[in-house]
């Protein structure tokens, strides 16, 4: 991961409550960060993976701010920045360290990643992981930080669209499928394994137990895969809960990434570490306690 | 030689592979070239960036039916199988064109067969 770099601001705003946006575009070819077409505060241009982008961004540092007092991904205002029409039908979208990057699909499979708010706030998220607790890309550690910017990703959504715990889609990547292929999204943090079931693609192989915990050296050791199980953790404690996810759920798993974890922390050592924020922020004999506790054990990290 | 590309990761986090047998490409002696160009002992661990694509590059010598002698260039090359995983942002130079070319010539031969056909295993 690169140390933090500090970049003059881009636009004429000085205030931690409002993002600082701006999306280039790299034209189709694989140079970053490529020509910048939006800054922020400007109109919208006559593209839909620009606008969508900076919308996005808007939608992502909305969540942090309101939520959880967090000014952008390093907790200090610093620009948002993406790049779109990476490379040639590329099929992808991810965080380089600096920046959001986003293919435009190649239209059989994908029809392009800006569509879906939950994949943006699922790449920003990566951001902010890596200036907190800096999960290690690996394993156990590389799953949770999988799982941390789906989960983020799913809030993002939640609060822009208004939705409780009961209203919301609890998928990430809703949309970013062309018709041709027979799923809903990428993944499912209610139901992992049940995202999409495709002739070609085969079938969503995210685990929602321990029990079917997949090891794998591809993927990191299955960074993609394995973070069902944390996933659906959030999912159960955030339901137990009820409300707003963002605002006491969320608040637990924000406190925890934000907190003492240690890069390389496993599953239990996470579900540990939200058992003590939630013991810390609500007692240990509330509902969030007890919500957050039962929901590692139902997915079999804690026993 | 049976040169598998496996790509894993990204956002997705599917799985997708391809494959090329050299001896029985038309062009065998241009895959030689760019075989003898990898460079496999450069190759370091490095971890991904978030969401981006893990490449695993295998290689390996086949028993020759064609030509019994088994003197052929790409063995000579490679007489063990070798095995590289690259990330993404490490895939440059001769790394990245095997892998264009392995993923274009593979999807190539896909479109030629018929779709209920098994997959070319042999």
């Amino acid at each position: 991961m690169r140390p933090p770099v500090v970049r003059p601001r881009t636009g004429p705003v000085a205030n931690p409550s409002q993002p600082d946006r701006a999306i280039s575009d790299a034209g189709g070819t694989e140079t970053l960060p490529g020509r910048i077409v939006r800054r922020e505060g400007e109109p919208a241009v006559d593209d839909a993976s620009v606008n969508e982008a900076y919308d996005g961004l808007g939608h992502t540092h909305a969540l942090f701010w309101d939520a959880f007092e967090r000014a952008s991904v390093d907790g200090a205002g610093s620009p948002l920045e993406a790049t779109v029409h990476y490379g040639d039908a590329y099929d992808n979208a991810f965080w380089d360290g600096s920046r959001m990057v986003f293919g435009d699909g190649d239209g059989q499979v994908f029809a392009g990643f800006t569509t879906s708010l939950s994949v943006i706030g699922h790449e920003l998220t990566h951001g902010v992981t890596q200036y907190t607790a800096n999960l290690v890309y690996s394993g156990q550690s590389g799953a949770l930080n999988e799982s941390v910017s789906d989960v983020f990703g799913a809030l993002v959504e939640q609060h822009s669209r208004g939705h409780d715990v009961t209203e919301a889609s609890w998928l990430i990547g809703e949309g970013i499928f062309t018709d041709e292929v027979e799923g809903t999204a990428l993944r499912s943090l209610k139901a992992p394994g049940t995202a999409y079931d495709d002739d070609v693609l085969g079938k969503d192989p995210q685990p929602a137990h321990m029990d079917d915990f997949v090891e794998t050296d591809d993927d990191n050791g299955g960074v993609h895969i394995n973070s069902g199980i944390p996933n659906r953790a959030f999912y159960l404690a955030a339901t137990s809960i009820g409300g707003n996810a963002w605002e006491r759920a969320g608040r637990i798993w924000y406190e925890t990434l934000t907190g003492e974890i240690k890069a390389t922390t496993d599953f239990g050592g996470f579900a540990d570490a939200t058992i003590a924020v939630a013991v810390r922020l609500y007692g240990s004999e509330s509902p969030e306690t007890a919500a957050v506790r039962t929901a590692w054990g139902e997915v079999g990290v804690l026993s | 030689m049976k040169v598998t590309v496996t790509r894993s990761g990204g956002f997705a986090g599917i799985t997708r592979s391809w494959h090329v047998f050299v001896e029985r490409e038309p062009d065998e002696e241009s895959w030689v070239v760019l075989l003898r160009k990898l460079p496999w002992d450069e190759v370091t661990r490095e971890p991904s960036q978030p969401d981006r694509y893990l490449y695993r590059i295998n290689c390996e010598p086949r028993a020759r039916t064609d030509r019994p002698d088994s003197r052929d260039a790409p063995e000579r090359i490679l007489p063990e199988p070798r095995e590289a995983v690259i990330p993404e942002q490490r895939l440059t130079g001769p790394w990245r064109e095997l892998v264009d070319r392995v993923r274009e010539r593979d999807e190539e031969k896909r479109e030629l067969r018929p779709a209920a056909a098994p997959d070319d295993n042999t």
